[in-house]
């Protein structure tokens, strides 16, 4: 038998070329409305959010853009991401605000980022901003969310509900066989029965209705328009949850993939293994979320503390964080300068693929929220300071991009609220302390 | 003479003097008289409301939609703003999120005041009373017999499908959350039975404009009942119910919200520093420069019940360990270690530059960009904030350059620049007016910070208005407490923030409240009365009466 | 109402009743824009608290100080504890490498117990880390280079440096102790992994160390006091994280880190003279800096900061203490208990001849800060250029000028 293991990136391509790949993308032009931005009924296209996780920050030296806005140059450290620098936001300068707590390395950063808040027990990280922003969007899909890591450690993966973290899939493999595996069910099949709680809402709502005579008849003309106003948008809700209670849309350009042959992912600490990894699992996310199986994917491409190496070195990324000088001349710390090269080429790559996928006119990147993040600002200290931010894609209109945002001691927390406000989460604030925020950046926002 | 407004802002203003006057006067035409037919609640009024009726164990989470500033204040902007659709979904969610709290297991006890005969089958009569109860309060007056009995159906009809009768109260009281008659102030027409053929507005309208002007929040029991009663159509009702206003704890909610909106702290909300120039200027700073102020305000008009004027030189304040740091001075915050930071009330000598109002971050830093200051910026706030004038917008085309080059050794402050600037003689005009009240206040860097020199050189705040010659910081609050318009604008911002529209100008019930803020040497306390015991406060708005003449 | 409550807060009337002419002063220099161009004024006090605390590496120069190169970082110092259980090089090897370098016996308790448990005591196993004698010295190759930072304690001469700033003489046997391992390899303003993370703590959490200094005339040459104190609270951090400038800190009364010192101020230098220095501290920092012939040598920046060096001679078992109680830090803990004992240079024990003290130097920075007496009384003013004046050049970073590179006249 053709054993299958995912220890090189060869074998993996093989393994997806021989059939397993054939997921026709993206969703069929005919059904979406002229523009591509809608569904041919007139309902439009959900948002989607992609997390993504690198481990330990981005290096020492001056990696903030000397201007913010449009015309901003990338510095040395994102400069590969060149070509697609018209879709992406980068937000500099955010941090986390310790609040006279300590500073976890690997945990109290990303808490601050990614729940608002920080506190030094591990039991307290609930709540993410995936699971939040994934609330409002997911809808029936079948799956609320997907957790994925590329190292191999199924805990690396940051999004939590109140129930705490949740376990990443470590193996594309595996993850094959949840998306498409038996359990599978082709959208045009799928039976469809209508979710009661939906339904008592809308006939509830109803009643708030029915009074627009009463209360229109006693309003002066002038104001009427503007009353009318709350009756209008009282319709739009309503409409709204009248689309829940229909089947929706069938999606023909999802086709069952026939399933691989292979071992679940053996774990591995060699960077080029995960990186492998990485674009396997990329391509299994593409269409996923092309599919509408799932509208929230988080993916972390190392843990924290990424314990990647290279192929006949024992120093790990992290250690490399801590004892390696920072190279006088050049200002950064080499080696760990290769390793932060090494993801950000894998997030090029993953959203380089999104971008090739055509969904009406735009493209299935433009089309989602790709939000990349980190544990630390600067790797050698640990601090969580200065922030490196990506967000590419603009959620289908939601977003601007192409963007420097200059946080400047801001709390970093003011993106992921930006990010909420954007999706459409209804809150006035996110975070506690001194990370919390009631302002979104405006200038990213459409 | 009238203050001739102008416009600022270190994006220059290149206006010749003609055009500037011109733009003035015809900006300066009275108010058209708003209609207001209903005035949607704002975000404040409708936590505030929530808090008082159910009480602080239900927290009002979720998001607004923003509220819109006319006339500088958002209370005259909720009486024209309409409903989105997505701020619809969001008070929908805000419904569902409050009836829900109020059904919890935690909080059913202390908050219905009924209990269904068995949990898993609907119980009108306990709907019922839950309903109208808590309606009478959201709706602010007494819902019919039929739209209680709507909502006891859709209580039953719900407890029928879940088999959870406290769902079916959730859904009705969600309902009632949602309804234009809780997010709207309607002001409602009866006939006037003391004069005949006229219109007044209902008791229920005046109570509710009362209690949102005083409390910002929805009128209690006490009003709803005398409302009920008649009372406040007679003077010796309504004063009774002013005077029980004026004297509950509950007026310094409401003096807070009405400094809030006038002062734009909403602004806070988008402001940043650059965290590398102004270090000290940290998150919890911003909070506390708005709580500072607020603090400041309380203490001098309800507590020393002093003259309004006075907020711009009172040297009485209070403060945190990082406002202090802030500020540059030292205060021992005596709280142990790793406690939160404590408020200190504190005095400064009387004639320190950083006395009053205008000295205080929540006013120099709010009306500065984050990197360096603007006088012009500042002189357009405090005319348009504190003065109630209007700066018209700067032309395009203008030429920065002289303001912009920073690192041209010739010009170190802000005045040098201002002054190269000044010299296109297209500028001058406008700007001799704006920037000397942001240049007397150069002491203050854009977080706040005091400083008296700018890259080296000496900081220069003399400067004169209208002839009225000041050296310093200290000297401008004196010379601008001496304002008439100092006075008459908190009168027309308070009046606008209690019926969303301003006052007539020629007016003589206007004028009486203006004498009686006068009279008692601009006692806050005493201007509120004023204005809620006028006539004037009362009056149907013009179109509302004229769509009721054109009806018959 | 809510004033009521203010009013019951006594202290800050104290305040505000003592702070007006400080801030009259503050104005005055302010105004004249400098600190050297001050006519001649009554005695004045000026506070700091020490935002920056670590040992002074030299690491610029680990060529010259460290040649053989033989020490490794973390995987090296496990591969060494691993073999010291029995694995041979190449099994250790192997298994350190499968994890990346990090800490192989995480997961393994049995291992880790194995590791930690291979020390004795009264004949019996024992940890390591409370028995560190008790097994055997890796030898670490300590620092051969000319060059640290320091001061003369009269050490033997064989074992001086020469120190970078002044040229002198100095002994700092801790340095050469730990110069050459991975974890104290940092050029500041990066401190020494260990100490980063413990200074990082205990900036949230434990009492601010303060410096007061007195004289006639500090922005002249002239004599002056230095007092030491520990604050009542930890330090307040601004928006950027540091710790924050012009912040007031109330004394601790009857602190066992009172230090009263005396020394003098030469063309922007301020150098303390040797005495007796005592700062209560904790883990996971050091529990304490205890120098016999404490000194100190700081540079006045031009932006108010004190920034140089702290020196004398301590104990170098409480030193090491804070490895031992937190082992594995990415230190080689057991390397570094036995490059101390040997480097060790001052208070030979009368019966055993092994030296107790071990001469030290620290890096420090201090920050303008206004201190205050728990009465409310400022004794210390905080001299400092508020906002984006004259020490920041616009656009670009603060200027750490230090005024001893101007003119000055005596």
């Amino acid at each position: 038998m053709n054993k299958f293991k995912l220890t090189r990136r060869g074998v993996l391509r093989g393994m997806m070329a021989g059939g397993a790949c054939t997921v026709g993308l993206p969703l069929l032009d005919c059904l979406l409305d002229g523009n591509g931005l809608a569904y041919a009924d007139g309902s439009p296209i959900p948002p989607r959010l992609v997390t993504w996780f690198w481990g330990l920050g981005i290096g020492e030296g001056a990696w903030i853009p000397k201007t913010s806005g449009k015309d901003y140059e990338l510095p040395r450290q994102f400069k590969m991401l060149q070509p697609l620098k018209h879709k992406f936001n980068l937000f500099s300068g955010g941090q986390v605000f310790l609040e006279g707590g300590s500073n976890t390395t690997h945990f109290t950063g990303v808490q601050g980022l990614m729940t608002g808040k920080v506190s030094s027990a591990a039991s307290d990280y609930t709540r993410s901003l995936d699971t939040i922003i994934g609330d409002h969007i997911s809808g029936s899909t079948r799956f609320r969310s997907i957790e994925i890591a590329c190292d191999g450690n199924p805990t690396a993966c940051w999004s939590a509900r109140e129930t705490g973290r949740q376990p990443a899939e470590v193996s594309p493999v595996a993850l094959y066989a949840r998306l498409f595996g038996a359990e599978f069910k082709d959208p045009n099949a799928a039976e469809f029965t209508p979710d009661p709680a939906i339904v008592m809402r809308r006939s509830v709502l109803s009643a708030v209705s029915e009074q627009r005579l009463r209360i229109m008849k006693s309003v002066p003309a002038d104001d009427k328009a503007r009353l009318d106003s709350y009756f209008t948008s009282l319709r739009a809700l309503e409409q709204r949850l009248e689309i829940q209670m229909k089947k929706p849309e069938p999606l023909e350009a999802c086709t069952v993939p026939s399933a691989p042959q292979g071992d679940e992912a053996e774990p591995s600490t060699l960077a080029v293994d995960a990186m492998a990894r990485h674009e396997l699992f990329g391509e299994l996310v593409a269409h996923a979320l092309a599919c509408g199986q799932t509208r929230v994917v988080n993916m972390c491409i190392t843990q924290g503390m990424s314990g990647l190496r290279r192929e006949g070195d024992p120093t790990s990324h992290h250690t490399y964080t801590h004892e390696e000088p920072i190279d006088p001349q050049l200002g950064y710390q080499v080696n760990c300068a290769w390793f932060q090269d090494l993801y950000l080429n894998a997030l090029l790559q993953f959203a380089t693929k999104l971008d090739s996928i055509k969904e009406g006119d735009q493209t299935l990147l433009d089309r989602i929220v790709l939000f990349a993040y980190t544990d630390h600002g600067a790797p050698r200290l640990h601090s969580v300071l200065d922030y490196p931010v990506l967000i590419f894609g603009n959620g289908g209109g939601r977003f601007k991009t192409g963007l420097h945002i200059a946080g400047r001691g801001d709390p970093v927390t003011r993106v992921g609220f930006t990010l909420q406000q954007a999706m459409g989460v209804p809150a006035g604030d996110w975070g506690s302390g001194a990370n919390r925020v009631t302002a979104p950046y405006l200038e990213a926002m459409v | 003479m009238k203050f001739i407004l102008m416009r600022a802002a270190i994006t220059c203003l290149c206006l010749s003097w003609a055009w500037c006057l011109s733009v003035v006067t015809a900006m300066a035409a009275p108010d058209a008289q708003a209609s207001t037919t209903w005035i949607k609640l704002t975000t404040k009024q409708y936590q505030q409301s929530i808090r008082d009726i159910f009480g602080s164990s239900i927290v009002v989470t979720g998001r607004f939609e923003p509220d819109h500033r006319d006339q500088g204040l958002l209370a005259v902007g909720a009486s024209r703003a309409g409903v989105s659709d997505a701020g619809l979904e969001m008070y929908d969610g805000l419904a569902r999120n409050i009836s829900g709290q109020i059904v919890s297991e935690r909080n059913r006890t202390t908050l219905i005041p009924c209990s269904p005969k068995k949990t898993n089958v609907s119980d009108d009569a306990c709907a019922k009373r839950v309903i109208a109860d808590a309606g009478r309060l959201l709706f602010r007056r007494a819902l019919t017999k039929d739209e209680v009995q709507l909502q006891v159906d859709i209580a039953r009809n719900v407890t029928k499908a879940t088999g959870d009768f406290y769902d079916g109260l959730a859904a009705a009281l969600s309902n009632l959350l949602i309804s234009p008659d809780f997010l709207f102030r309607f002001q409602r027409l009866e006939a006037d039975r003391s004069h005949p053929g006229k219109y007044r507005l209902d008791g229920y309208s005046k109570a509710a404009n009362l209690s949102f002007f005083l409390w910002n929040s929805t009128p209690d029991d006490q009003l709803l009942a005398a409302a009920e009663r008649g009372e406040l159509h007679t003077a010796a009702g309504l004063q009774r119910q002013v005077d029980r206003l004026l004297s509950s704890p509950n007026l310094e909610t409401g003096v807070r919200a009405f400094f809030l909106d006038m002062l734009g702290f909403d602004k806070f909300e988008t402001l940043s520093k650059d965290a590398n120039f102004f270090p000290r200027f940290t998150v919890k700073v911003k909070e506390e420069a708005q709580e500072q102020t607020l603090r400041t305000i309380v203490d001098h008009l309800l507590v020393r019940q002093g003259d309004y004027r006075e907020l711009l030189t009172t040297p009485q304040t209070f403060l945190t360990a990082s406002l202090a740091a802030l500020y540059g001075l030292p205060l021992a915050d005596l709280t142990d270690n790793g406690q939160p930071d404590r408020w200190y009330p504190y005095r400064y000598a009387d004639d320190d530059p950083r006395v009053g109002l205008l000295a205080q971050a929540s006013f120099v830093a709010l009306h500065s960009p984050s990197g360096r200051t603007s006088p012009t910026d500042r002189g357009k706030a405090l005319r348009e904030v504190l003065l109630c004038q209007t700066v018209p917008p700067p032309p395009a085309n203008v030429e920065f350059q002289s303001l912009e080059d920073i690192s041209n050794p010739k010009f170190k402050t802000t005045r040098d620049r201002l002054t190269a600037h000044r010299s296109d003689a297209v500028c001058a005009g406008c700007h001799r007016i704006t920037d000397p009240i942001g240049l007397a206040l150069e002491n203050f860097d854009s977080s706040g910070g005091f400083r008296t020199t700018e890259n080296g050189a000496a900081i220069d705040t003399s400067g004169d208005i209208r002839g009225k010659k000041f050296d310093k910081p200290r000297e401008l609050y004196t010379v601008l407490s001496t304002e008439p318009s100092l006075t008459s604008c908190v009168a027309k911002r308070a009046y606008g923030f209690g019926t969303g529209r301003m006052p007539p100008e020629k007016d003589e019930h206007w004028a009486a409240i203006l004498e009686r803020f006068k009279s008692s040497n601009y006692n806050m306390v005493a201007l509120l009365e004023a204005i809620a015991t006028s006539d004037l406060f009362y009056s149907p708005p013009e179109k509302l009466l004229q769509a009721a003449a054109s009806k018959e | 109402m809510r004033r009521v409550a203010h009013l019951n807060t006594a202290s800050g009337h104290r305040v505000r009743n003592l702070d007006m002419r400080m801030v009259v002063s503050i104005t005055a220099i302010a105004i004249a824009n400098g600190l050297l161009i001050q006519p001649a004024v009554a005695a004045e006090t000026r506070g700091y608290v020490i935002n920056w605390f670590a040992t002074a590496t030299h690491s610029t120069a680990n060529k010259e100080n460290c040649p053989e190169d033989r020490n490794g970082g973390q995987a090296e110092f496990q591969i060494r504890n691993l073999m010291a259980v029995g694995f041979t090089k190449e099994e250790a090897t192997a298994k350190v490498f499968a994890k990346g370098g990090q800490e192989v016996a995480l997961e393994d308790k049995a291992l880790s117990e194995r590791i930690r448990m291979r020390g004795r005591s009264k004949g019996k196993p024992a940890s390591i880390y409370n028995y560190p004698d008790t097994v055997e010295d890796p030898n670490l190759e300590t620092v051969t280079g000319k060059y640290a930072y320091g001061f003369d304690l009269g050490g033997k001469p064989e074992n001086k440096f020469i120190d970078i700033d002044t040229g002198r003489k100095i002994d700092n046997q801790l340095w050469r102790a730990v110069g050459c391992t991975f974890s104290f390899n940092a050029v500041p303003p990066a401190r020494p992994y260990p100490e980063d993370l413990g200074w990082e703590a205990m900036l949230n959490s434990s009492p601010a160390w303060l410096i007061r200094v007195s004289g006639e005339d500090l922005n002249r040459n002239g004599k002056v006091t230095v007092i030491l104190d520990r604050a009542t609270r930890h330090p307040r951090r601004d928006a950027l994280s540091n710790v924050m400038s012009g912040a007031t800190y109330v004394i601790e009364p009857d602190s066992r880190s009172h230090n009263v010192l005396q020394g003098e101020i030469r063309d922007g230098v301020l150098t303390v003279f040797p005495g007796d220095i005592y700062l209560e501290a904790e883990l996971p920092f050091y529990t304490e800096i205890s120098l016999r012939k404490g000194q100190m040598r700081l540079k006045l920046e031009r932006d108010g900061r004190l920034v140089g060096y702290m020196g004398g001679i301590q104990d170098w078992r409480r030193w090491v203490y804070s490895f031992t109680a937190r082992p594995n830090n990415n230190a080689d803990t057991i390397g570094i208990f036995h490059a101390l004992r040997k480097m060790a240079d001052f208070d030979p024990d009368p019966v055993t001849g092994e030296n107790r003290a071990i001469s030290a130097t620290y890096r420090m920075e201090a920050v303008p800060a206004y201190l205050v007496e728990e009465n409310g009384a400022v004794v210390a003013n905080a001299v400092t250029t508020l906002g984006p004046a004259s020490s920041v050049a616009p656009g670009g970073q603060p200027r750490s000028e230090s005024i001893a590179s101007l003119k000055t006249d005596d």
